[in-house]
């Protein structure tokens, strides 16, 4: 266990401990209640998680990680739990159960929410893991280097401190790269362009280290003729850290960068590039985070090029991927977003040889890397770990490329790629498409 | 078969009886007392079509992999759950003085017997694995006991016996974690809501912005 965390449990209070409490008390409506009472202890959750997939101990078994919570809401919240702790497996909230809640909840969870499909009774387990983060962090028990990555959003926008002039240039190079690769002047990667029909929001580490990303998705607009923007200053980073440390309050403060841009720039579509949390962060919790309807629809760019393609707006060869293409389905996209199709048919199209992973879909398993897992260092080994059998499914696909329409995960698929030698490439679906593009004449592009 | 509803224990089942809804009836309230969510991020999908589902199609083998996986559990927990709803089918009939019809009486039998060996195996299971065993409470093996005593009474020796192990299930089914005979329905109404909402249940389902 960290000596960080150890260090964090000596100095928590009496007071740390109410707080947590009532904390965790105040995230619960009443479908949570019917969860925390619904268990049956059955097990048959374990193999639903990779996880257990990968090392099956009790402590991995998703219904166990829910016990730890469920307990201690027997024992604070329930009669039976205050008359008969023993009997029903009530536990105080003390040192231990605090520290065993954050290796159940952060140490051994990407909340990715497969066991919710496998339970008995139908326990979206992620809700309830939610709640204990929630609480844990309002004790200051959130891993720092995650807590750190939202602090970053907070304080400047973006989760990878990327200062305006940074990322200004970052976009310029990118347009001459679009122009030079296209062949058209002309083509732009607009900036601050007020009222375009869509907002363009990626990943910063597309700016960072995956420029090529960016690039893809640009060319595809260029060709469907799209009218749309980046912002420059808040409001082009879709990711949103807060979502995986459950403090509402700062969710809301990052998920209002893309809000205000909405405004700012008088746009129409909210258009989240290639990331699963990025998605679920403003398609579903952003309307709850800031207690309001969007007065404007929120939409993934797979969801765009599914529209482009069956409109006609852009052609694709699928001569130009040749090699067998597994697409990996990111958890916070598929299973808790609900895009599953248009990816699939996107694909279809743009690659010659689609090889689909089994189980796939909203039974697909999680890479590993989801739930804030990629940004606590203290769990890594666990990580990788978990995500063997990820890389398994890969593997088993004989595939060469893994289209992955999230930067977080390909962040972990590049680790697995590695670490189990998998020797394949991992690119975003936009790279496949701007690779197949039958790339129009100037005068076939719509202003 | 006599009228046992104006025995002594006939009357002590009506009383358990009662005492099982009154404390269900509350642990809903208390559950509701926390209050309901009004979500407003827009719909894709439809909760009433995914609780439609989570009730049906999700409970599958086919769409549930814990189920294809462990097909001898599935089958145990239908056969104890099937036994349980004959064994209270016929408490019922017994008690209001009715007999059941002969013709009934062979497949009544056949149900109890599967939901005494169904009751039985999943204990042997929760015994014998280790990693069952860990996870599990004293409440889970009371609970298993005293249904399981239930259904195989309703079998073998349908008398006073009987009549006490159904005020004993009837006294601890709010109590403890048979109290899933609610939550099971509050739990998966909710789940089935939260997936039809985002356009995941059901499968194939219009995602609408
Ligand atoms: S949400 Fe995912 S990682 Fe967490 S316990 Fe469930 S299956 Fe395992
Ligand atoms: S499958 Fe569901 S009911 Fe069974 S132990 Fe897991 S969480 Fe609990």
């Amino acid at each position: 266990m960290s000596t960080e965390l150890e260090q964090k449990l000596d100095t928590l209070t009496d007071a740390d401990y109410a707080r947590g409490l009532e904390v965790f008390r105040g995230g619960l409506k009443e479908a949570e209640a019917s969860y925390l009472n619904a268990c049956v202890r059955c097990g048959l959750c374990a193999g639903g998680c990779h996880y257990h997939r990968t090392e099956p101990e009790l402590e991995n078994v998703p219904g166990r990680k829910l016990d730890h919570i469920a307990s201690v809401f027997k024992a604070h919240f329930t009669t039976m739990g205050r008359l008969a702790p023993g009997l029903v497996g009530a536990k105080r909230f003390d040192r231990d159960m605090a520290r065993a809640w954050v290796d159940a909840v952060f140490g051994r969870c990407t909340l990715c929410g497969r066991c919710s499909m496998n339970c008995t009774i139908g326990i979206p387990l992620p809700a309830l893991f939610r709640a204990a983060r929630r609480a844990l962090g309002a004790m200051g028990l959130v891993p720092e280097d995650l807590q750190a990555t939202v602090e970053n959003s907070l304080q400047h926008g973006n989760n990878m401190a990327i200062e305006r002039e940074e990322w200004v240039e970052t976009v310029e190079w990118m347009e001459e790269e679009l122009q030079a690769d296209t062949g058209d002047p002309e083509a732009r990667i607009p900036l601050d362009k007020q009222g375009a029909r869509c907002l363009f929001t990626v990943n910063p580490r597309e700016a960072k280290f995956f420029p090529l990303s960016l690039q893809a998705s640009a060319k595809v607009f260029w060709a469907a003729g799209e009218d749309w923007t980046l912002a420059s200053d808040g409001g082009w980073d879709l990711t949103n850290y807060a979502l995986f440390t459950c403090e509402d309050d700062q969710a809301a403060a990052i998920v209002k960068n893309l809000t205000d841009a909405m405004t700012r720039l008088g746009c129409q579509v909210l258009v989240i590039g290639e990331c699963g949390h990025g998605y679920q962060s403003a398609r579903w919790m952003g309307p709850e985070w800031l207690k309001q309807r969007f007065p404007f629809p929120v939409v993934s760019i797979l969801e765009l090029m599914d529209g482009y393609l069956n409109e006609g707006r852009i052609h694709v060869d699928s001569a130009r991927n040749q090699e067998p293409v597994t697409l990996h389905d990111p958890c916070n996209l598929v299973r808790h977003g609900g895009i599953s199709e248009p990816q699939r048919r996107v694909l279809r199209r743009a690659v010659a040889n689609l090889v689909e992973m089994a189980p796939h879909g909203v039974e697909n398993y999680c890479c590993g890397g989801g739930g804030g897992q990629l940004a606590m260092s203290r769990y890594r080994n666990r990580r990788l770990a978990a995500g063997k059998k990820k890389a398994d499914q890969i593997r088993a696909t004989g595939a060469k490329v893994v289209a992955a329409p999230c930067h977080n995960c390909i962040d972990q698929l590049s680790e697995l790629n590695k670490e189990y030698q998998l020797k394949v490439q991992i690119k975003t679906v936009a790279e496949l498409v701007a690779a197949a593009l039958i790339v129009p004449t100037h005068s076939e592009v719509l202003p | 078969m006599p009228n046992q509803l104006f025995t002594p224990l006939g009357t002590a089942v009506v009383a358990a009886g009662v005492w099982a809804v009154a404390g269900l009836l509350v642990l809903r309230a208390r559950a509701r007392a926390f209050g309901s969510r009004q979500p407003f991020a827009a719909a894709a999908g439809d909760p009433a079509a995914g609780i439609r589902y989570a009730f049906t199609g999700a409970m599958s083998p086919g769409a549930k992999e814990s189920v294809r996986e462990h097909l001898p559990s599935y089958g145990l927990g239908l056969a104890f759950h099937g036994g349980i709803f004959t064994a209270f089918a016929l408490l019922a009939l017994s008690l209001a003085g009715f007999e059941l019809p002969r013709s009934l009486w062979l497949g009544a039998r056949a149900l109890l017997a599967l939901g005494a060996m169904g009751g039985l195996g999943l204990l042997l299971k929760r015994l014998l694995k280790a990693e069952l065993r860990g996870l599990s409470r004293p409440d889970d093996f009371v609970s298993n006991l005293l249904a399981t005593a239930f259904v195989a009474l309703a079998l073998v020796s349908p008398g006073q016996a009987w009549l006490l192990s159904a005020i004993l299930l009837l006294f601890y089914a709010p109590l403890g974690k048979i109290r899933h005979c609610l939550f099971f329905f509050m739990a998966r109404s909710h789940f089935g809501a939260f997936f039809g909402r985002r356009g995941v249940f059901p499968p194939g389902g219009s995602h609408v912005h």
